[in-house]
């Protein structure tokens, strides 16, 4: 009997196999020796059957209870990813979102941790809100302001801010950290996304005077860039995620030098967004704490792409000409004229 | 050592030693081919039974065990049975896991199966 050739139901094959020709006998001593054989035959594989049945019965039996665990589990699983996802929602309210989505993925370090960084800074103002909230219904302000903080949480969410905070009616917005585009594109999303808000505030205003708000809210909007400490502030026992400094200050103050409805900037923010922007040099700011003026500038509007003026020639000879002549200064182009001249009248 | 036999995902450990004489069945038993593992060692236990050399200790504890691989063990133990025939002291201890139901019913029902055969279940 070799391992390949071994058959587990060989005692039964056989019986069955002899049965058929043994049946066929006349002789009866045969017949009935056969029918003894197959007499045991039978009370062995009944006694097996029975046994092989209550076993298949009994794992059937713990299947059903692991599945129905299994559904309980899953029915409890489920319970808690519901709740875990309301308590996200309810937390995303109250903290950035690349932070709180570092928080759920466990690879936020919840820790008095601060670094220095170089940032673009935003701070926003409503002008004379006192006196203009002085005007309203406490109702009507609570719905005015609720929806002038959800346009502007929604823009600068859109643009990758991070949200610092909201005090009373003015709104602290950086770039640059937990994720950043590098130094001049945290600038210059953060100068898009402050011409965003001031086009919203004014379809809001219009909105709002037709529903009978008369002096609608006008913002003020300043954005420095530089070296700021950010990270969780606080004790171990409470943290606050946010930005410290005297850039930070400087911000603040350029909000307050700003035009109503305008973007004032500082000269660091300018020299990043110079090539996206028109802008108006305005006074010079000064700050405690820093030696020189600060420069500032008004953001008038996104520039307008030069229009290029080309010049092209192919001739069979192979002789090619592509030239963008706004690239040439007068001189250059004068000079660039004459020569051509002369190699004109060369061929003629 | 007549068997050594390794344990994989689906097959027990298996160890089967004339002198002194003693089988050891360890481990998962769902093998793809239940005639292809098991008839090696219905082979080696019956060629024992053939020169019996004095008491066969024995040692089973199968984790999960399927239908196919109930009928080999019983086929196994009909050697056993053979072997006490033969005037030789034959001693099986069933040991399976105290939560695990299933396999101590199996063996209640092999000491059903075999009373000549002296099975002792044990939960371990």
């Amino acid at each position: 009997m070799s391992k390949d050739s071994f058959d587990l139901y060989d005692r039964e094959k056989a019986l069955i196999s002899e049965g058929s020709i043994l049946l066929e006998s006349q002789d009866l001593k045969t017949i009935k020796l056969f029918a003894q054989r197959l007499f045991e035959g039978f009370v062995s594989l009944f006694n097996e059957n029975q046994n092989l049945l209550r076993h298949s019965d009994r794992q059937e039996q713990r299947l059903v209870k692991l599945n129905q665990n299994l559904k309980a589990q899953t029915q409890e699983l489920e319970l808690k990813r519901q709740t875990q996802e309301l308590l996200s929602q309810q937390l995303a309210k109250y903290l950035p979102p690349q932070i709180l989505a570092a928080l759920l993925s466990g690879t936020y370090q919840s820790k008095v941790a601060t670094q220095r960084k170089k940032l673009t800074v935003f701070f926003s103002d409503i002008r004379d809100f006192t006196a203009t909230s002085d005007l309203l219904q406490p109702e009507a302000l609570t719905e005015y302001l609720n929806e002038y903080f959800s346009e502007m949480t929604e823009i600068a969410m859109a643009h990758g801010a991070t949200i610092d905070k909201y005090i009373g009616d003015a709104m602290m917005v950086f770039f640059g950290d937990p994720e950043s585009k590098g130094h001049q594109g945290d600038a210059q999303a953060c100068v898009l996304m402050a011409m965003a808000m001031q086009a919203r505030m004014k379809d809001l205003a219009a909105s709002w005077k037709n529903k009978g708000f008369e002096n609608p809210f006008v913002i003020r909007i300043g954005i420095n860039t530089g070296y700021c400490n950010v990270g969780n502030f606080g004790s171990d026992q409470r943290l606050s995620y946010t930005i410290i400094g005297g850039e930070v200050n400087l911000t603040q103050r350029l909000e307050s030098h700003s035009d109503p409805g305008g973007i004032l900037m500082s000269y660091e923010t300018y020299c990043y967004v110079q090539d996206l922007v028109e802008v108006e040099e305005r006074q010079p700011v000064k700050m405690k704490g820093i030696a020189r003026d600060v420069k500032t500038f008004a953001v008038l509007g996104l520039k307008q792409p030069t229009p290029h003026k080309t010049v092209a020639l192919n001739h069979q000879a192979g002789v090619s000409i592509d030239l963008d002549v706004t690239t040439l200064t007068p001189s250059e182009r004068q000079q660039l004229a004459e020569q051509l001249r002369a190699v004109a009248n060369q061929i003629s | 050592m007549l068997l050594n036999i390794a344990a994989t995902e689906r097959t027990p450990e298996i160890i089967l030693s004339s002198q002194p004489a003693k089988l050891s069945i360890k481990g998962e038993s769902y093998p793809e081919d239940v005639s292809a593992f098991y008839g090696q060692v219905i082979q080696a236990v019956n060629t024992l039974v053939e020169t019996p050399e004095g008491p066969l200790d024995v040692d089973i504890q199968l984790i999960y065990i399927n239908s196919s691989s109930i009928k080999a063990i019983f086929r196994i133990f009909e050697g056993f049975d053979e072997y006490r025939k033969k005037g030789q002291n034959v001693s099986i201890q069933w040991l399976a896991d105290e939560d695990d139901d299933i396999m101590q019913e199996l063996g209640e029902d092999f000491i059903d199966r075999f009373p000549n055969l002296s099975i002792n279940t044990l939960s371990t």
